[in-house]
């Protein structure tokens, strides 16, 4: 029993890992263009499709295959930004949120009449790396790694150039930034077009661990949405924190009981954190 | 004038069955008139601000709670509605409680909401020793009979649902003179405005939260009992939650007709699209859908009804409104 706690423990803070990334590009959004992308986790399906279309039916190298996802999910966030959430930017936030729950309807059945129903996977034989008792598999080893690289890389674009300031000053004060000569519209297809090529490369870590089904996305945007919640919405450090904590405690919950209650337990500790901690865990108090 | 063309329009729905229409088109009906109920009961709480994305929520647990009572005990649906009316009323009051006492609003609330409709669905999957799991199970058959609500004939069903909807319809309307509407309006306008005036936010809203929750579980029976199969990805969870949401939203829910007027709408356009290009391009027609929801919403905001209201009251002289739009903030 024991082993397998560790083992459970191990693999959550592997997932907690991809997640992480997942919550960034959702948290990003948020801080950003304020704007709750609830078909986020349709976008990462979306992005696998593409990978197992150009893998399994074309043959092409995988590396190659994500590389083409990232820069087709990319124009894909491009796309969404101008023709829904672009016109939207105005309009009640209710609406908003309506407008991207309308866009799971559309992503998941797309993928349906593209590619049917049946599970597609890509067949990917990695081997199982052992440390003591512990296994873990190679594909989330790397997905992991990879996750935790393009988080550093993206800290410091973020931090360190140009335009990761003007979206910083962009997610800080709309105004105070347009002021300062920044033009809000181009920040926000950027931080949309990132948005969705880091839906490209989630999808490429994904790839190799799960098989994908027109419903894949849906359990994935609901773990970031209790993630960016959990860690305070827009607070990109904070969701990096829950993410482990989503990933460990879903992890150890489904080995002591099943799925659906690790699922239950995820969205029971979504509630508890809006009701008593709105502004997330590392978020600053402000009056309401 | 507005009078006659209602008791007119009414006529009209009443006389439908009699003129010997064919069993799928009062099927479409049906099914309108039950989600039309749903959507109405949603928009009472809805159009003062408290935006629920979890309403499957309490279908389900109606539905749910009907149904095994039927299955395994015989019990009536009719006495089965209040079982399960009452238990969505109990867990619209803790978890509404405890989102008002702490002042959860907005997006926070929606999303909260949406979390407990799926809380719900996977509850339902997670019992699926009683509840058949994510295949869900089927009611006994038994004859056509006004105490276990089944009938072998539409036309019953028909009655009912529309006598349940014009219910729905007269509660907004009672809702509307009473206190509460004041209280809520208020609230729904500037919260922290209300209570400094004394109105007692919790309560009201408290109360508007469970007679909605209500009218959704006995919508979920309804439909349950219509249909005789129970599943939990059609009766709970966020699917059915945000469908009763855009049918409310899309047909505008700050006025008495708008939930009827969307749910028609929506039901017509996925049914036309459904039976039209359905069966050649299975997935299409609901890719259809969602387009037709976004750009409703793109260009629609205020609702098809309420877009239309919004024109003839620029045109016509003003009168008392009942409830303003909220305003943006």
């Amino acid at each position: 029993m024991e082993i397998l706690f560790l083992n459970a423990l191990a693999n959550g803070i592997l997932l907690g890992g991809v997640l992480a990334l997942l919550a960034f590009g959702l948290n990003l959004i948020f801080g950003v263009v304020k704007v709750i992308h609830l078909a986020y986790g349709q976008c990462v399906m979306l992005g696998m499709y593409v990978i197992y279309t150009l893998k399994a039916i074309y043959g092409v190298p995988l590396i190659l295959a994500s590389t083409v996802a990232v820069l087709v999910m990319g124009v894909w966030g491009t796309l969404l930004h101008l023709l829904v959430i672009r016109p939207l930017l105005g309009a009640e936030r209710l609406n908003q949120l309506l407008a991207l729950a309308g866009l799971i309807i559309v992503f998941e059945n797309l993928a349906h009449v593209i590619w049917g129903a049946d599970l597609r996977g890509l067949r990917v034989d990695l081997p199982v790396v052992s440390l003591g008792n512990i296994f873990l598999k190679t594909s989330n080893l790397l997905a992991f790694a990879g996750a935790l690289v393009v988080l550093g890389i993206l800290y410091v674009v973020l931090h360190r150039t140009y335009v990761g300031l003007a979206i910083r000053a962009v997610a800080q004060d709309r105004e105070c930034a347009s002021l300062m000569g920044i033009n809000p519209g181009r920040i926000y297809l950027l931080t949309l077009t990132i948005g969705g090529a880091l839906t490209g490369l989630i999808a490429a870590f994904f790839s190799p661990i799960y098989s994908v089904h027109p419903h894949f996305g849906g359990s994935f945007t609901l773990m970031a949405f209790i993630i960016v919640v959990l860690g305070g919405m827009g607070n990109l450090a904070g969701g990096f924190i829950g993410a482990f904590i989503i990933g460990v405690v879903t992890s150890l919950a489904a080995v002591i009981t099943s799925t659906e209650v690790a699922e239950i337990v995820a969205l029971a500790i979504f509630i508890l954190v809006v009701l008593v901690r709105p502004q997330g865990l590392l978020g600053a108090r402000r009056a309401r | 004038m507005k009078d006659v063309a209602k008791i007119i329009l009414l006529g009209l729905v009443i006389g439908f069955p009699l003129v010997g229409v064919s069993p799928y088109l009062l099927h479409v009906a049906t099914l309108i008139f039950i989600w039309a109920f749903i959507a109405t009961g949603w928009s009472y709480m809805g159009r003062f601000g408290l935006v629920s994305l979890g309403h499957g929520a309490f279908i389900g647990i109606g539905a749910y709670t009907a149904g095994l009572l039927f299955n395994h005990f015989s019990l009536s649906p009719w006495a089965g509605m209040v079982a399960g009316g009452m238990l969505a009323g109990l867990v619209a009051l803790i978890v509404g409680w405890a989102c008002f006492r702490f002042g959860v609003m907005g997006d926070y609330f929606a999303l909260l909401t949406l979390a407990l409709g799926e809380i719900v669905s996977l509850l339902l999957v997670a019992f699926r020793d009683y509840t058949g799991g994510s295949l869900g199970f089927t009611l006994k058959r038994v004859s056509s009979s006004w105490f276990y609500l089944q009938f072998e004939e539409k036309t019953y069903f028909y009655y009912i649902a529309l006598s349940f909807l014009l219910a729905a319809l007269f509660l907004w309307w009672y809702i509307d003179r009473s206190r509460m509407q004041k209280a809520l309006r208020a609230i729904g306008e500037d919260e922290i405005a209300a209570a400094t005036l004394g109105v007692k936010i919790v309560k009201y809203k408290l109360r508007v939260t469970i007679i909605s929750a209500f009218v959704a579980a006995i919508g979920g029976v309804l439909y349950a009992q219509y249909v005789t199969y129970l599943n939990p990805h059609t009766l709970a969870g966020v699917g059915p939650s945000l469908d009763i949401a855009f049918k409310a939203i899309l047909g505008g829910m700050y006025s008495l007709w708008g939930p009827t007027v969307g749910t028609t709408i929506i039901v017509l356009l996925e049914e036309y699209i459904r039976v039209n290009y359905g069966a050649k391009y299975v997935g299409v027609s609901q890719i259809a859908y969602g387009v037709a929801l976004v750009l409703l919403i793109i260009f629609m905001p205020k609702g098809i009804f309420g877009t239309i209201e919004e024109k003839i009251k620029s045109v016509l002289p003003k009168r008392s409104r009942t409830t303003s739009p909220r305003e943006k903030s």
